[in-house]
C-alpha cells in the first residue's frame, strides 16, 4: 500500500513538472468538485422562466438562458455530474470486464484466447458510437443504459492493452523464474503480471475516460442518451443547434466545457505515457554494449 | 609513439594517416548536466591497419566512432579536431560530410537484424549510397549489386540482390552490411561490434570476409570491440579506452605481452582463455563508471591495485604518456611492477566420477514444437528443438552444454526445469523420474534444483524490492519462517557477496553484476542441489565476468552444488566445466571430460567450433590456422537427412547423407561422439593459409 | 494470394456467427420481444397469438434463427415497420450520401494530417512541432457534434457561404451543388480524424527515426531527402494504410454523429431515425450492412497490407 503511495505521488509530481498537465488536472478537479458540490451553491438547473427563455449572455445569468428560461451556467456544472458520472461508471465496468479478459488470454493463450478475443473482435466489429446505439435501442433510455452502453464500448481496449502487456511480461525471465521455483499460475497472473500491469491500464483508463465523456454526450446529442430533464452537456448542444440564428451562444459555454475535459483528460493520458516510458527507457538504457541479446 | 608523427605501420611502408583525431571531446547535453563521455582521445589511423579500440560499457568507444563521420545525434557537443583524409569533420558543413559518408569512410554495426532497412530490397541497399554520391548510373546499379554481394561470398548473389533482409540470415546480413560499407571504396571502415551479434563460426567467416575486403582495397579499418579473443585476432595497434579517455594504446603484441596500464592488465587476467586452463581468475574489484558519475583523479583509482588508493591518483588525472619503446598508457605509476595477484588457487581436480546414481539424469529427451498453419491449426511439421539428447550430472559436478544459438542447449535446460514440456525420453533427478509428474509433486521436486537465468535485467521483478525477491522461492513453497526469515534473506545476500545495507533497494538500482547475484542468491534460497546457469555471465562486462564466475566456482565448493551451465563462449566453459556437451541441431554430438574436449576433438564439428574461436593471444595468431565452416545452421524444422552437420562438414561422405550416427564412446578417450568419421583432426584437414585472415595482410 | 484472402475470410467467420446472433436475438433482448414492438403494449392476447402464428415465431428457436440468417444472406433483411418497405431498399438510398461524405472526409483528413505529421516529425519537439501538436490534440478532443455547430455557426450564419442543413447531390450530377453540400460535414469530420492520423503518423515516424536503419542510411551519404523519403517514409507508411483503413471504414457507421448535425441524409441518420421509431428491422438491416461494410474494408486494407510488406508472407 505504502509503494502504491508512493508511486502515485511521484506520478502526480511529475505531472505537475509539465504546464499542459497541470493545467489540466486543475482543471479536471474544479470540474469535478463543482459536480459534487453542485447542490451547494446558488444555482438550480430546473427552475424554468419562459418568460426569460432564450435571454443572451447578462447580469444574472453569465451564459445566457436555455429555450424555457433555465440558466445555462447551472445546467452545465449540473451536466459535469451526469457526464462525470457516466464516464466514471462506463470506464469502471470496462475495466472490471476487460482487465481479465486480457490477463486470462494473454496467459493462457490456446482456446481461451481464441474465445476471448473473439468475443471482442465482435465488439470491434461495429463503430463504438453504432453499438452504443444499438445497445440503447435495445435496453431503453436510460442513464443507467448510457453508463452501460458505453462501458461495454471500452471493454475491447482495456482487453487488448492488458493482453499485450500480459503477451510482452510473459516473455520476461522474471515471470518465468516465479514458474520455476513452483509458483502457480493464479500467483504468476496475479501476484507477477498484474502488478507490472498498472502502468498502462493506468494510462487507458485516464485515455478511456475522455472517450467515456464523447461517447456519452454525443448519445445525448443524438438524442438517445440521458433522458431528459437531467442537464447533460450533450443534450443542451442539441438543443442550442435548434436555435443556432436565434441564441447562437446557446451551444458556445457546454461545448467549452465539454472540450476542455475531454482535452484534459487527453494530455494528462499523453503526459502520463511519456512519463511511464522514459522510466522505463532507463531500465534498458543501462544494457550493456557488448550483450548478447 | 608521438601521435602526431608519420609512422611506421605493419607492412612497412610510410605513410601519412587516413584519420587523425586530436583532443576529441564529446558532451550529451539532456535536461541536466552535460555528461563526458568521451574526453580528450588523440589517436592515428594509417592505411592497411586495424586499430582496435577496446573498452567496456560506457568506455566511450563507440560515441568516439560515430564523431568520426558527424553521425552523433544532436544533443552531443563535439570539440576537439578530426582530421579525415585532410578534410576537418568537426567543423565540416553537412553536405561536405554528406559526400564523406560512404566515399571516404564506411560503417559496420552491431546489429544486422536491425541496421538494414527491412523494407527495401537489399541490393538497392548496397548501391543506394554511390548512386546518391553520383558515383554510379542507375542501369548499372544492379549489376554492380550482385558484383559487390559476390566480393563478400554471397551464394547466388543474382537472386539475393533481389531478396529483402528478413530472407538473410544473421551472417549474410552482415556480410551484406559490408558490402555496403565498402561499395565506394572508403579510405576507412569503422566497424562497430561488428560480430557481437554472430554466432562463433559465423564470426570467423565475417571476420574472414572483412579482412579480405580490406586487403583488396587498402582501407584503415577501426574495430570497436569488447571481446579481447577478436582484439588479439585482428588488430595491429590497440587503443584501450575506460571512462571515456584512451587509457593505453600501442602495438597489438606488446599490449598483449606487456602492458603497462594497470586496467590494461587487470582485463587481460579477468578474462577466461580457451587456450590455458588454469587457475582462478583474477576480477577487477567494482563496476565500470558511468559516464554520468565519474570519479575524481583517475577514472580507474577506486579499482586499481597499482594505485592502491595514492593521493595523487585521486587527484589528478594522469596524461597518456609514452611508456616504453611502442606503447603509451596514461597512468602515473606505470612504470612500477605490478602487485603480484595472490597465489592462483588452481582448481582441485574434479572428483572422480563414482560411477554411482547421477543427481540429473537426462535420457534420450526430446523437444518438438509443432508448427501449425491454416485455420484449423493443423500440425504440419515440427520444430525439433531438442532430437534425443542423453546426459547425466553427477553431485558437485558441473556439466556444460554448449553450442550456438539455436542448437537447443536452452530448450533443453528449461525442459530439465520442467518449464517447457518433453514430447519424449526421460529426466531423474536422484533416481526419480520427473517428467509427467503432477503439478505438487513438481514443486516439491524443484526445491532441489534451480534455475538462474541469462539477462540479469529481465529476470528481476522491477515493482519488488530485492529482499522480496530473494525471499519469492521461500514464500511460494512457505518456507519463509521455517528457514529463518530476514536472517535467511541477510545470510543469503552474505553468500552472494552483497551488502545488507541494500535491503529494500528495486532491482533497477543495482548494476548488472549484482543483479546476477541477486539472482543466485534467489536461486540458493530453497538449498537445491542442482543449479542450472543459462548463459550466467553473457549480459555482463568482462571484468565483471570474472567476479562472477569466481562466485559460483566458492558457492561450489562451499555448499557441494552440481552445475548444469549452459553457454555460449568456450572460454568461459573451458574455465568452469568439469565435464563439456557440445550440441548441434538438437543432438549432442561430442561429451567429454573437460580437458580431453578441448585438447583432443574428435567430432568434425567441435573442432571447427573450438578452431573459430579467437584466442586473446596475437602470439600465436600467425601460426594458427582455422578452419571456417560454410554456411549457417539449419532450420530445426527442416534438419538436413543423416547427420544434420553432413552440409557444413569437411569429412562428409555419402554415409553421413543418408545415416544418422549414434553416440558412442570414443576408443582411448573419456569421450563419446555421434559421427562416422569421427577422429583427431588431421592436418590436411585444416584449409590452406589462403582462407586465413592473417596471410591476407 | 487468393489463399491469403480465403484464410482471412474464413478467420473472420466466427466474427461474424457471433454478430449476426447478437444482431438477430436483438429482438428478442426488447421488453416484450418482437411481437411487443409490433403491437405495442396494450395488445390483446388474440392479436398476440395471431402475429405469434404469422411470424413463425412458434417454432423452434433455432429454425427462426437460420430463417432469418439465410434472409441476410440473400439481401432479404424484411420490411420495415414504420414505412413498411423493404429495410435494403431504405439503405440502398441512403448508401450513396454516406459514401460521398466518407470519401470527402478522408481527403480532408489526409490533406490536413499527413503535412502535420511530417514536419512535427521531422522537428520534434520544437515550437512548431508543440504548436501542430497542440493543433492535433484540438482537433481530437473538439466533439464533431460542436464543431459542426461552430462552422454552421461561421460559414451558414455569420458568412452565408455555405448551406447548413445539407442535402445529398451526387458528385456526377452536379459537382459544385454537391461539393457545396459535402463541405461542411466533411470539414467537421475531416478536421476530427486529421487528428488522429497525425498524431498516429508523428508517433510512427519520430520511432522510424530513431531507427538503426536510419544511420545506416546516413552513414551511406545519402541526402536527408532521401533518409526521409525513401526510408523512413517507407516503414512508416505502411501501419499508416492500416489505420487510414480502420477511419474510412468508421465513417460508414461512425459519421452519425455528424450526419446528425448536418441532417445529412446518410445511413446515419436512417438509423436514427429507426431508433427514435422504435423500426427494429431496419435498426437490425443499417447494422447488418455497416457490418459487413466494415469487415470488408477491414479485410481490404489486411490484404494490401500483406501485399505491400515484404516481411509478410501469404503461405
Amino acid at each position: 500500500m505504502k509503494k502504491w503511495l508512493q508511486a502515485l505521488r511521484r506520478n502526480l509530481v511529475a505531472l505537475m513538472r509539465r504546464p499542459g498537465a497541470a493545467l489540466s488536472v486543475i482543471f479536471l478537479l474544479a470540474i469535478t468538485l463543482a459536480a459534487i458540490f453542485a447542490d451547494f451553491l446558488p444555482l438550480d438547473p430546473l427552475r424554468q422562466r419562459v418568460a426569460n427563455a432564450l435571454m443572451p449572455p447578462n447580469g444574472t445569468n453569465w451564459f445566457g438562458t436555455d429555450e424555457l428560461g433555465r440558466d445555462i451556467i447551472a445546467r452545465v456544472v449540473y451536466g459535469a455530474r451526469t457526464s462525470l458520472i457516466t464516464a466514471a461508471g462506463a470506464v469502471a465496468i470496462a475495466a472490471a470486464v476487460g482487465v481479465p479478459i486480457g490477463l486470462v488470454a494473454g496467459f493462457f493463450g490456446g482456446w481461451r484466447d481464441a474465445v476471448l478475443m473473439r468475443f471482442i473482435d465482435v465488439l470491434l466489429a461495429l463503430p463504438g458510437i453504432l453499438f452504443a446505439m444499438a445497445m440503447i435501442a435495445v435496453l431503453g433510455r436510460s442513464q443507467l443504459a448510457a453508463l452501460i452502453a458505453v462501458g461495454v464500448t471500452g471493454i475491447p481496449s482495456f482487453a487488448r492493452i492488458t493482453r499485450a502487456q500480459v503477451l510482452a511480461l510473459r516473455k520476461r525471465d522474471f515471470v518465468t523464474a516465479v514458474e520455476s521455483f513452483g509458483g502457480s499460475s493464479g500467483y504468476n497472473m496475479f501476484r507477477t503480471i498484474l502488478p507490472n500491469s498498472w502502468s498502462p491500464i493506468l494510462v487507458q483508463v485516464v485515455v478511456l475516460s475522455s472517450v467515456a465523456i464523447l461517447l456519452e454526450a454525443a448519445l445525448a446529442f443524438l438524442g438517445v442518451g440521458v433522458p431528459p430533464p437531467t442537464p447533460s452537456w450533450g443534450e443542451m448542444l442539441r438543443t442550442g443547434k435548434n436555435y443556432l440564428y436565434e441564441a447562437p451562444y446557446y451551444a458556445i459555454l457546454p461545448g467549452i466545457v465539454l472540450t476542455l475535459t475531454i482535452l484534459s483528460f487527453d494530455t494528462i493520458g499523453r503526459a502520463l505515457t511519456e512519463i511511464l516510458e522514459d522510466r522505463h527507457d532507463t531500465g534498458a538504457g543501462l544494457k550493456p554494449e557488448g550483450s548478447k541479446a | 609513439m608521438d601521435a602526431g608523427t608519420v609512422t611506421t605501420v605493419g607492412n612497412g611502408s610510410v605513410s601519412e594517416p587516413v584519420l587523425s583525431v586530436r583532443g576529441l571531446e564529446v558532451d550529451f547535453v539532456g535536461s541536466g548536466h552535460p555528461v563526458p563521455v568521451v574526453r580528450g582521445v588523440d589517436f592515428d589511423v594509417y592505411p592497411n591497419e586495424v586499430l582496435c579500440i577496446v573498452g567496456e560499457s560506457g568506455s566511450g568507444k563507440s560515441v568516439t566512432a560515430l564523431a568520426v563521420s558527424g553521425l552523433l545525434p544532436e544533443t552531443a557537443r563535439i570539440r576537439g579536431s578530426i582530421g579525415l583524409n585532410g578534410t576537418d569533420v568537426t567543423s565540416a558543413d553537412d553536405e561536405t560530410l554528406r559526400m564523406m559518408r560512404g566515399q571516404e569512410v564506411g560503417f559496420i554495426f552491431q546489429d544486422p537484424a536491425t541496421t538494414l532497412n527491412p523494407v527495401l530490397p537489399v541490393g538497392r541497399q548496397i548501391t543506394e549510397g554511390q548512386l546518391a554520391h553520383g558515383r554510379l548510373k542507375p542501369a548499372d546499379a544492379p549489376a554492380r549489386a550482385v558484383e559487390l554481394l559476390r566480393e563478400v561470398d554471397i551464394a547466388d548473389p543474382e537472386g539475393r540482390a533481389n531478396q529483402y533482409p528478413h530472407e538473410f540470415s544473421g551472417g549474410m546480413r552482415q556480410r551484406a552490411v559490408i558490402a555496403m560499407a565498402m561499395a565506394g571504396k572508403p579510405k576507412l571502415i569503422i566497424a562497430d561490434e561488428p560480430t557481437t551479434a554472430l554466432d562463433v563460426t559465423v564470426q570467423a567467416q565475417v571476420l574472414a570476409v572483412l579482412a579480405r575486403r580490406q586487403a583488396e582495397t587498402g582501407a584503415a579499418v577501426i574495430l570497436i570491440t569488447h571481446d579481447l579473443g577478436v582484439v588479439a585476432e585482428v588488430a595491429d595497434r590497440v587503443a584501450v579506452m575506460y571512462g571515456g579517455r584512451i587509457v593505453e594504446t600501442g602495438p597489438v603484441g606488446d599490449i598483449f605481452k606487456s602492458p603497462k596500464h594497470p586496467y590494461t592488465s587487470a582485463l587481460l587476467q579477468s578474462i577466461p582463455r580457451i587456450d590455458a586452463t588454469e587457475a582462478r581468475l583474477e576480477p577487477i574489484p567494482g563496476t565500470p563508471p558511468t559516464p554520468a558519475a565519474l570519479p575524481t583523479g583517475c577514472t580507474f583509482h577506486p579499482r586499481c591495485m597499482l594505485g592502491n588508493g595514492r593521493p595523487r591518483c585521486q587527484s589528478e588525472d594522469p596524461a597518456l604518456r609514452p611508456v616504453g619503446p611502442t606503447q603509451m598508457a596514461a597512468c602515473h605509476y606505470a612504470e612500477e611492477p605490478r602487485p603480484t595477484p595472490q597465489a592462483a588457487t588452481v582448481r582441485s581436480a574434479p572428483a572422480p566420477r563414482t560411477g554411482g546414481e547421477p543427481l540429473l539424469a537426462i535420457d534420450d529427451l526430446k523437444v518438438h514444437f509443432p508448427i501449425r498453419k491454416g485455420i484449423l491449426r493443423r500440425v504440419v511439421g515440427h520444430v525439433r528443438a531438442v532430437d534425443g539428447v542423453t546426459l547425466s550430472v553427477d553431485p558437485g559436478e558441473t556439466v556444460s552444454l554448449v553450442g550456438e544459438s539455436g542448437c537447443g542447449k536452452t530448450t533443453t535446460a528449461r525442459t530439465v526445469m520442467g518449464l517447457i514440456k518433453a514430447t519424449s525420453g526421460d529426466v531423474r533427478f536422484e533416481g526419480r523420474s520427473i517428467v509427467g509428474l503432477s503439478r505438487g509433486a513438481m514443486r516439491k521436486a524443484r526445491r532441489q534444483m534451480q534455475y538462474v537465468f541469462q539477462d540479469p535485467f529481465s529476470s528481476l521483478n522491477p515493482v519488488l524490492a530485492v529482499e522480496d525477491i530473494i525471499a519469492e522461492p521461500l514464500r511460494i513453497h512457505g518456507l519463509y519462517d521455517e528457514m529463518g526469515g530476514d536472517k535467511r534473506i541477510a545470510e543469503l545476500m552474505d553468500m552472494v557477496g552483497l551488502s545488507r545495507t541494500m535491503f529494500g533497494r528495486f532491482a533497477r538500482e543495482f548494476s548488472g553484476g549484482q543483479k546476477q547475484r541477486i539472482g543466485i542468491a534467489r536461486a540458493l534460497a530453497l538449498q537445491p542441489k542442482l543449479l542450472i546457469l543459462d548463459e550466467p555471465v553473457a549480459a555482463l562486462d568482462v571484468s565483471i565476468q570474472a567476479q562472477v564466475l569466481n562466485l559460483l566456482q566458492d558457492l561450489q565448493k562451499e555448499l557441494n552444488l552440481a552445475y548444469l551451465f549452459v553457454a555460449h563462449n568456450l572460454s568461459v566453459v573451458r574455465h568452469i566445466s568439469d565435464r563439456v556437451a557440445v550440441m548441434y541441431l538438437g543432438r549432442i554430438v561430442e561429451e567429454s571430460e573437460r580437458d580431453a574436449l578441448y585438447d583432443s576433438p574428435v567430432h568434425p564439428y567441435t573442432q571447427s567450433l573450438l578452431s573459430a574461436a579467437p584466442v586473446p593471444n596475437p602470439e600465436g595468431r600467425r601460426a594458427r590456422r582455422r578452419i571456417v565452416l560454410e554456411g549457417e545452421i539449419p532450420n530445426p524444422a527442416k534438419p538436413p537427412p543423416g547427420c544434420t552437420f553432413h552440409p557444413r562438414c569437411f569429412r562428409a561422405t555419402e554415409r553421413c547423407r543418408s545415416e544418422v550416427p549414434a553416440f558412442l564412446p570414443y576408443p582411448g578417450l573419456p569421450t563419446r561422439a555421434a559421427c562416422h568419421h569421427a577422429g583427431p583432426l588431421r592436418p590436411e584437414e585444416v584449409p590452406g593459409p589462403a582462407r586465413d585472415l592473417e596471410m591476407v595482410r | 494470394m487468393i489463399g491469403y484472402v480465403l484464410r482471412r475470410i474464413a478467420q473472420l467467420l466466427p466474427v461474424l456467427l457471433i454478430a449476426s446472433l447478437g444482431i438477430w436475438g436483438m429482438l428478442y433482448a426488447v421488453p416484450g420481444g418482437p411481437v411487443g414492438m409490433l403491437l405495442g403494449e396494450n395488445a390483446t392476447a388474440e392479436q398476440i397469438a395471431a402475429v405469434t402464428r404469422d411470424l413463425g415465431l412458434d417454432r423452434p428457436v433455432l429454425v427462426q434463427y437460420f430463417d432469418w440468417l439465410v434472409g441476410a444472406l440473400t439481401g432479404d433483411l424484411g420490411n420495415s415497420v414504420y414505412s413498411q418497405e423493404p429495410v435494403l431498399k431504405l439503405i440502398g438510398e441512403r448508401l450513396p450520401a454516406t459514401l460521398q461524405l466518407a470519401v470527402a472526409a478522408t481527403i480532408v483528413a489526409l490533406v490536413l494530417g499527413i503535412p502535420v505529421a511530417i514536419i512535427s516529425a521531422l522537428y520534434p519537439n520544437s515550437w512548431i512541432d508543440r504548436i501542430l501538436s497542440g493543433w492535433s490534440a484540438l482537433a481530437l478532443g473538439v466533439p464533431t457534434f460542436w464543431l459542426g455547430i461552430l462552422l454552421i455557426l461561421l460559414f451558414a450564419v455569420q458568412l452565408r457561404w455555405l448551406p447548413s442543413a445539407s442535402t445529398y447531390v451526387a458528385f456526377w450530377d452536379n459537382p459544385v451543388q454537391a461539393l457545396r453540400s459535402v463541405a461542411l460535414p466533411a470539414l467537421t469530420l475531416g478536421i476530427y480524424v486529421s487528428g488522429i492520423l497525425a498524431r498516429f503518423l508523428r508517433a510512427s515516424l519520430v520511432s522510424e527515426l530513431r531507427a538503426d536503419y536510419v544511420r545506416t542510411a546516413r552513414s551511406k551519404g545519402l541526402p536527408e531527402r532521401q533518409v526521409v523519403g525513401t526510408h523512413i517514409m517507407r516503414n512508416a507508411l505502411l501501419p499508416f494504410i492500416t489505420i487510414v483503413g480502420l477511419m474510412m471504414a468508421n465513417f460508414i457507421g461512425g459519421a452519425v454523429v455528424t450526419e446528425a448535425v448536418f441532417n445529412y441524409p446518410g445511413i446515419g441518420r436512417l438509423m436514427i431515425g429507426a431508433i427514435s421509431n422504435r423500426d427494429y428491422p431496419l435498426i437490425q438491416g443499417c447494422i447488418v450492412v455497416i457490418l459487413v461494410i466494415y469487415i470488408a474494408i477491414n479485410l481490404a486494407v489486411d490484404v494490401l497490407y500483406a501485399y505491400i510488406d515484404p516481411r509478410i508472407e501469404y503461405s
